[in-house]
């Protein structure tokens, strides 16, 4: 798409990685994102630790924008520390989340699951050890079914 | 260098994969067998014998690899039988059904899970109930085991992990290590080590024998 026009003083919308160019180069000021506020990351929070299931993030990329934004920019975000701990307790909450449904899923010997409202770094995080898990559990559960031994050869 | 190298995987079903490292190591595990009918010259091979014109005896007992026993059993024409080892018979099946994660399965196996599928093509047709307990046994233990290595292997960060690993089979600690990779992946991301070029390990790997070759 196209950005600009850039003026000095006026806020325009560029994407991140052209905003962390400017800012190392010292041509911009960051604003950081609505949610990234110590407040809303509270509320979002105690939600997250209230519900069973997974609550909508602010971002599908709340945990990329956060490093991103405090690693190169925390002179633009007022209380950079406190965001930085909130985040991080919202992660921790969701991945101990993750791993309680995981072994329940598990344990069910379900096939099939949802997760609307993972992000993607955390789908990523765990994504190739749960996928091999079930792959594993599939293949020692059709060992049950008997058509299979029909492929062996008849001597 | 690992990311270009595709190792072939275990089959971890009644067929094994036939380039397989894994599964060529796991079907050399012998198996306690008999023989039903008598092995003319091959008393030499089975260490039944001194001569090799020497017969192995009908019902003599044997421990064969187990690529040999599936090759030489057949529900027809009887050469051999085949027992069930003793760590997947009745007695172990139950110390897995009370707490399989109190097990060492590096001991018993260490290819517990891939075994125990092979041993399926022996179960006798008559009774394929056997054939069912077994694969529930295995199913449930897998289960029972889930969490502790999901757990294990997500939570120890910079840690030695070899005392978490010594007591998993094989198809385990793949499993394993690939939770690490996640989970190291991650906080070298959150470090920001990830952004950092590094020389591939096969790149200083030559780097060094060259050095070496120059002060030899």
């Amino acid at each position: 798409g196209d950005l600009g026009p850039f003026n000095p003083g006026l806020p325009v919308e560029v994407p991140v990685w052209l905003a962390i160019n400017l800012k190392q180069r010292q041509k911009c000021r960051l604003i950081p994102p609505e949610w990234m506020d110590v407040g809303k990351l509270e509320e979002i929070r105690d939600q997250e630790r209230k519900e069973d299931t997974f609550t909508p993030m602010p971002s599908p990329y709340y945990m990329e924008l956060t490093k991103l934004l405090l690693n190169y920019a925390s002179d633009n975000i007022p209380r950079a520390d406190e965001i930085r701990t909130l985040v991080k307790d919202t992660w921790d909450t969701r991945m101990a989340k993750l791993r309680l449904s995981a072994d329940s899923f598990v344990r069910q010997q379900e096939a099939h699951a949802k997760l609307d409202n993972l992000t993607l770094m955390e789908i990523n995080t765990t994504g190739a050890f749960l996928t091999q898990a079930l792959d594993h559990m599939y293949k020692l559960r059709t060992n049950l079914q008997p058509g299979e031994s029909s492929h062996s050869q008849d001597f | 260098m690992s990311d270009s190298y595709f190792p072939v995987g275990p089959g971890l079903g009644m067929e094994e994969n036939f380039l397989s490292l894994d599964d060529i190591l796991m079907s050399q595990e012998k198996l306690p067998g008999r023989a039903e009918s008598s092995l003319p010259r091959l008393a030499v091979l089975l260490g039944q014998g001194a001569g090799s014109a020497e017969s192995v005896p009908e019902g003599s007992k044997l421990e064969i690899p187990l690529w040999l026993a599936k090759g030489l059993h057949d529900s027809k024409r009887r050469i051999i039988s085949v027992e069930l080892p003793k760590i997947y018979k009745e007695a172990w099946r139950t110390v897995f059904s009370a707490d399989a994660n109190v097990v060492d399965l590096h001991k018993m196996g260490p290819y517990y899970y891939g075994f125990g599928s092979q041993l399926l093509n022996f179960e006798n047709p008559e009774n394929p109930e056997i054939a069912q307990t077994d694969s529930v046994c295995f199913l449930q233990t897998f289960i029972a085991r889930f969490r502790r290595i999901m757990d294990s292997s997500q939570n120890a960060y910079n840690e030695d992990t070899s005392a978490l690993v010594a007591r998993l089979d094989e198809l385990e600690r793949a499993l394993f290590q690939v939770g690490q990779k996640g989970l190291n992946d991650f906080q070298c991301w959150e470090k920001g080590q990830a952004s950092q070029i590094t020389a591939s390990t096969l790149v200083q790997n030559y780097g060094k024998r060259k050095l070496a070759e120059v002060d030899g």
